[in-house]
């Protein structure tokens, strides 16, 4: 009787010890999260700061790891206010100043969106923090489904801002646009540079074989 | 020669309707597409005024392309349907078919050869190589340009199905696809139609259905000796199409010519304004 009570507790305490101070790992945030909680919705159920978790949930990689937003991202990315620190920043300043890169996306070059209908927060929240509007955990209903009725989570993973397309920024950040870009344009590229030079000289040829009375079929 | 006045069956009143469907919307797909791309231009905001607006321009685009994949799909069981399936597959490489064989490929070669002056021409049947080419380069570029399409109908639709940025990939490849089309067919397409030397300044066959004699000969002597020897060459010979008809389809076919190398000049000249690119 006693023995049984000592293994129990024996056991007991090698698992609390195995747990406890694990608290940064991903595994040990469910495990403190999930008490009493029946873990149907521990994908999205995480607390500020295990971005672990937050990109294994995130959008992007799939297919063998060329989907997109695999680039390096920058730390202030994970701040409540991304601007805290930039000199001569006021909300009122024109974001495409700094920003030149994210003004080519086609919401606001073609269809005139402005930066804050998508960036709603006030301060601007960075995209990766935890509470930010763009967290994929609710960017679709925060931020797409205000034009996009019934926009899904998926649909929230279509990449806004594009890196630059034929790019080696975009091989990283996104290889499956990249060599599919690539391919496209060498066979488009390749029909015109092959057959319209071609085109040309078979129509200069048969013209002089016209002229010059040299028969076609020889 | 009686040989000048006669002309020769090439094209049945369905390739012919098929053809001239395409031909509309193929355009009108070309104009509300550029006007899409092109909408932060000035020339493009006027391409998209013609149709109201650039809502209802993306709008038109996508129903037109809707009915153009239509056509496409009844094209397909209508080619399937001219096929002699009693004598599969052989009946797939009949030379009346547009399949394209080995022989093709050496008769391409031996037609390049030709061009540089290194051989003697080939003799070909009822459709030259390039012409095989051009039937299939519809086909590969309905399909691909159809399947993006598709996919952009409803974006948040196509998502359920898919990662969302696949739409990017999809945008990506639409668009390029699109434009080597367009390319292809205002440039190419429209070159080796009309201005080769038996056909200058325009090929009507695609119009009323014939070609002259002289020409079947000098083109395509294999098919031509091919029927005479099946005793099938009067079955298949017609006299002129009427006048009248002729300069209609000679002046429209023109004006819509111009129309089309027009929009692919305007395409080019504003292609640095595109932000995209
Ligand atoms: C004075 C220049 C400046 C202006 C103006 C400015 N930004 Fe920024 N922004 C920055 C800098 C610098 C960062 C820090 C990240 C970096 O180094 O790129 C940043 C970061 C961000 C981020 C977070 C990026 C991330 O990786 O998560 C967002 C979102 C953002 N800005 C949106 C905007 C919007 C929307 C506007 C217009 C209201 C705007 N910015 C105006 C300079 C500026
Ligand atoms: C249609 C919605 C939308 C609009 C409009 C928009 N953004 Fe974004 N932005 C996003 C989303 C979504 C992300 C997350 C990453 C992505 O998908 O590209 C993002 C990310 C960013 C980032 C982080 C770095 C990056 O490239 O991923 C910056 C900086 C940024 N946006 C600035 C801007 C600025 C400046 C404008 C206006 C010119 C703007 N955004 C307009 C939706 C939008
Ligand atoms: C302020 C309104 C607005 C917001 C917010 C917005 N969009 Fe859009 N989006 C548009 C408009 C307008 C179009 C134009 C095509 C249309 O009418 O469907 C469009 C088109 C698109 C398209 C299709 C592009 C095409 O060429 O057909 C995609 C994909 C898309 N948006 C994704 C997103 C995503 C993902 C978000 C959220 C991050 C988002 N949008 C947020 C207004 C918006």
């Amino acid at each position: 009787m006693l023995a049984r009570r000592l293994l129990v507790a024996i056991i007991a305490a090698v698992v609390t010890i195995g747990l406890w101070p694990g608290g940064t790992t991903q595994a040990a945030d469910m495990a403190q999260g999930s008490q009493g909680a029946s873990g149907y919705f521990s994908n999205s159920d995480t607390l500020p700061g295990s971005y672990k978790l937050y990109i294994q949930t995130g959008i992007g990689g799939g297919l063998w790891g060329l989907g997109p937003n695999r680039g390096p991202v920058k730390r202030s990315s994970f701040n409540m206010d991304p601007h805290s620190e930039v000199r001569d920043y006021n909300d009122a300043r024109d974001c495409k100043g700094c920003h030149l890169e994210e003004a080519r996306d086609m919401h606001t070059v073609r269809m005139g969106i402005t930066c804050r209908q998508c960036h709603v927060s006030l301060p601007i929240a960075g995209v990766h923090q935890y509470y930010s509007p763009m967290n994929p955990i609710r960017r679709h209903a925060y931020v797409c489904a205000k034009c996009h009725e019934g926009a899904t989570p998926s649909f929230a993973g279509f990449v806004i801002h594009e890196p630059t397309v034929l790019d080696a920024i975009a091989e990283e950040d996104f290889p499956l646009l990249y060599y599919a870009v690539w391919f496209m344009l060498i066979l488009a590229g390749g029909v015109f540079v092959i057959f319209l030079p071609y085109t040309g000289l078979l129509l200069i040829r048969e013209y002089a074989a016209r002229l010059f009375g040299r028969s076609n079929n020889g | 020669m009686a040989d000048t006045t006669k002309r020769l069956i090439r094209f049945t009143p369905i390739q012919r309707l098929w053809h001239l469907g395409l031909i509309f919307i193929f355009i009108l797909m070309t104009v509300t597409g550029f006007a899409w791309m092109y909408v932060e231009t000035h020339w493009g905001q006027t391409l998209a005024s013609w149709f109201g607006g650039i809502k209802e321009t993306v709008e038109i685009h996508k129903i037109a392309g809707l009915v153009l994949l239509a056509g496409f799909v009844l094209h397909i069981l209508y080619a399937l349907c001219r096929v002699d399936w009693s004598k599969f597959p052989g009946s797939l490489y009949s030379p009346d078919l547009l399949m394209m064989g080995i022989r093709d490929f050496g008769k391409m070669i031996q037609h390049m050869g030709w061009t540089i002056g290194l051989c003697k021409a080939p003799r070909f049947e009822r459709w030259a190589w390039w012409e095989k080419f051009d039937y299939w380069a519809v086909w590969w570029g309905f399909t691909i340009t159809g399947i993006t399409g598709l996919m952009l109908y409803n974006p948040v639709l196509t998502s359920d199905y898919m990662p969302g940025w696949m739409l990017n990939l999809a945008l990506w490849i639409h668009r390029i696809e699109a434009v080597l089309a367009i390319g292809h067919v205002f440039t190419i397409h429209f070159l080796m139609a009309h201005m080769r030397p038996g056909t200058v300044p325009f090929n009507g066959a695609m119009f009323d259905g014939t070609i002259t004699m002289s020409e079947a000969r000098h083109d395509h002597p294999e098919w031509v000796a091919r029927l005479e020897k099946n005793g099938e060459l009067e079955a298949m010979s017609v006299p002129e199409p009427s006048v009248p008809l002729r300069v209609l389809y000679f002046g429209v076919g023109y004006i819509i010519m111009a129309f089309a190398v027009t929009l692919l000049a305007f395409a080019v000249i504003n292609i640095t304004a595109v932000t995209l690119l």
